[in-house]
């Protein structure tokens, strides 16, 4: 098992792809996901009349974090028009003899999103009986999508990179024969498996380490637990990932295969990973969710980030994980009979 | 240590590959195992190696039902495909096996430089596999299949695409290891190589068509050549 296990260790170092995919893509990967999810300095722009709009009110907008387009009445008038030729105003505000506020928007989207808030801000500065005060048990009001969901991402990234490249190797290793050659040495099918999982497993120790001091330390993702149990997580979930990998390769003949089962293996889990929170998918279908290792990762980790959890709160979702990759053991080694009965 | 078939039949689906196969070869021969391609001779060896298990029939050696992990120990294999690790050099390709069939420590070190100097790749030891050539990655296959001194060598087509002068160098260390007492079971569908054996089994679709000492195979044509007996075979099954 040593003997295999130092294999899979020296056979990854020398090949520099794999190098990358395990240690560096997902920081790459995180470092997008941290910009696009990450603090917006974002300033919407909103278009007024302002022969029709009170003068508290333009004062109170021009204290937002917002740039303000004068537009004559017709333009105020024919808002969508205005917003079709127009492109770069995110919203038309008017306040039409008939109602109160009315704002017209492009689309729905976050410019669109900033603006509203931008402007709801303003009321609120004018009518202080109306400013609405919003507390959190865990986290702030302005935190970013980044610091809310940053946790699932870890998750994700310890799974996927290693499924990948495990899941590649053991099918690399069957078509090019050396399984079978393995399989003709005295070493015992349990021991397959076990080296296959502890060789990657040095490599997943290497990932979380370098994935959760950066996302933490660079990135500032925030983090209220223990980051020796985040570490934990991510290296018990990469185990999974390497028996997940290894019974995926049993249903796939070639390398390209198993991309082609990426769509029944991983995005499903992407879902239910908590980027969708699961009291809001229909059809009791959230329950799915327990068949899927990454969800057990995720909710550890979201236990210990967000909400400060210890062993005694995650040990439940570290036993799923655990139990999981068992079971995949015991499915691998038995799969195994298909190249020695004994 | 010999080998005896008795009656080892197998199937892919509704497809009979091994049909009713019996044959025994001694301790210290070379049998060759020849057919044209898809005549069973992988999955033969495939059988007799354990790798497969048979519909019915047995594969002994000596006394001893296959599967057995004593036997499996003593038994060598190089696969028709070279079965390498590329992103290794052929050093650590050899530690790697050496350590799985436990090679002593203290003398692993000195096979494996022996092995290397048999198959002529000493100077190449440190080179990755990815970057060496189809001969090279044949010698290496064999190297590995016979690092742990195997009583009983199975050889796949370890010929096959392989140049006339390379060909010639690695039957000289197949006659090598016979000297040491090395029983081989070698399979190929290059006519030639017949004479280089002790013992022919020739399959035909599946079937043993003809199993004897080459001398005697040869002489059971008016030419002196063994794809007559094919050519017959293939006549008579073409007969209504």
């Amino acid at each position: 098992m040593i003997q295999l296990a130092k294999r899979v260790i020296r056979q990854t170092v020398n090949d520099k792809r794999s190098v990358m995919l395990i240690l560096v893509a997902p920081l790459l990967i995180l470092t997008l996901v941290y910009f696009l999810l990450g603090d917006s300095d974002y300033v919407a722009t909103v278009a007024i009349d302002p022969d029709a709009v009170p003068a508290p009110v333009i004062n109170a907008l021009e204290q937002q974090e917002l740039e303000l387009v004068d537009i004559t009445a017709d333009e105020a008038d024919q808002a969508l028009d205005y917003l079709q030729q127009h492109e770069d105003v995110d919203a038309v505000l008017r306040f039409p003899e008939t109602s109160g506020m009315d704002i017209t928007l492009y689309e729905p989207s976050t410019k669109g999103a900033t603006a509203m808030s931008e402007i709801q801000e303003a009321m609120a500065d004018i009518n202080p009986s109306a400013e609405t005060t919003v507390s959190y048990v865990y986290g702030t009001q302005d935190q970013s999508l980044f610091d809310s969901l940053g946790y699932v991402f870890l998750a994700l990234f310890s799974f996927f990179f290693v499924f990948i490249i495990s899941a590649m190797a053991l099918v690399r290793e069957r078509s090019r024969g050396t399984l079978e050659r393995l399989m003709m040495t005295p070493i015992r099918r349990g021991e397959v498996i076990a080296g296959y999982t502890l060789g990657y497993s040095v490599f997943a120790v290497i990932q979380a380490i370098i994935i959760v001091l950066y996302a933490i330390f660079v990135l500032q993702l925030s983090n209220e637990g223990n980051i020796g149990w985040v570490l934990l997580t991510m290296v018990l979930l990469a185990v999974t990932a390497v028996s997940f990998g290894a019974t995926i390769s049993i249903f796939a003949g070639s390398e390209l295969q198993v991309v082609q089962l990426i769509p029944f293996t991983i995005i499903p889990q992407v879902f239910f990973s908590g980027l969708i929170p699961l009291d809001l998918i229909p059809y009791h279908l959230g329950n799915l969710s327990y068949i899927m290792p990454i969800y057990y990762g995720a909710a550890a980790i979201k236990g210990i980030m967000v909400y400060g959890d210890g062993f005694s709160d995650i040990w439940g979702y570290l036993a799923g994980l655990t139990t999981y990759a068992l079971v995949l053991y015991i499915i691998n080694t038995q799969a195994l009979k298909k190249f020695r009965k004994l | 240590m010999d080998i005896q078939l008795s009656h080892v039949k197998k199937s892919f689906g509704d497809t009979a590959v091994i049909k009713d196969v019996s044959f025994t070869v001694a301790a210290g021969e070379i049998c060759c195992l020849l057919g044209p391609s898809g005549s069973g001779k992988t999955t033969l060896i495939r059988l007799m190696i354990g790798a497969l298990p048979a519909d019915s029939g047995t594969i002994r050696y000596g006394d001893t039902e296959m599967p057995n992990m004593a036997i499996l120990k003593r038994l060598g294999f190089m696969p028709q495909n070279d079965a390498l690790y590329e992103d290794l050099s052929a050093q650590d390709n050899l530690a790697f096996f050496g350590g799985l069939y436990h090679l002593p420590k203290a003398t692993r070190h000195a096979r494996i430089a022996e092995v290397l100097d048999m198959v002529e790749l000493a100077g190449h030891k440190h080179k990755l596999v990815k970057n060496y050539s189809g001969g090279m990655k044949k010698r290496l296959s064999l190297a590995i299949s016979i690092l742990h001194k195997p009583d009983i060598l199975f050889l796949d087509e370890p010929t096959a695409g392989i140049d006339p002068v390379l060909r010639r160098k690695i039957w000289a260390q197949f006659q090598a290891l016979k000297a040491q007492g090395t029983t081989i079971i070698v399979s190929t569908h290059v006519m030639d190589e017949v004479i280089e054996c002790d013992k022919g089994a020739l399959l035909y679709n599946g079937t043993l068509i003809e199993y004897d000492s080459v001398d005697r195979l040869l002489k059971k044509t008016a030419s002196g050549r063994i794809e007559d007996l094919f050519f017959a075979a293939s006549e008579s099954e073409a007969r209504p």
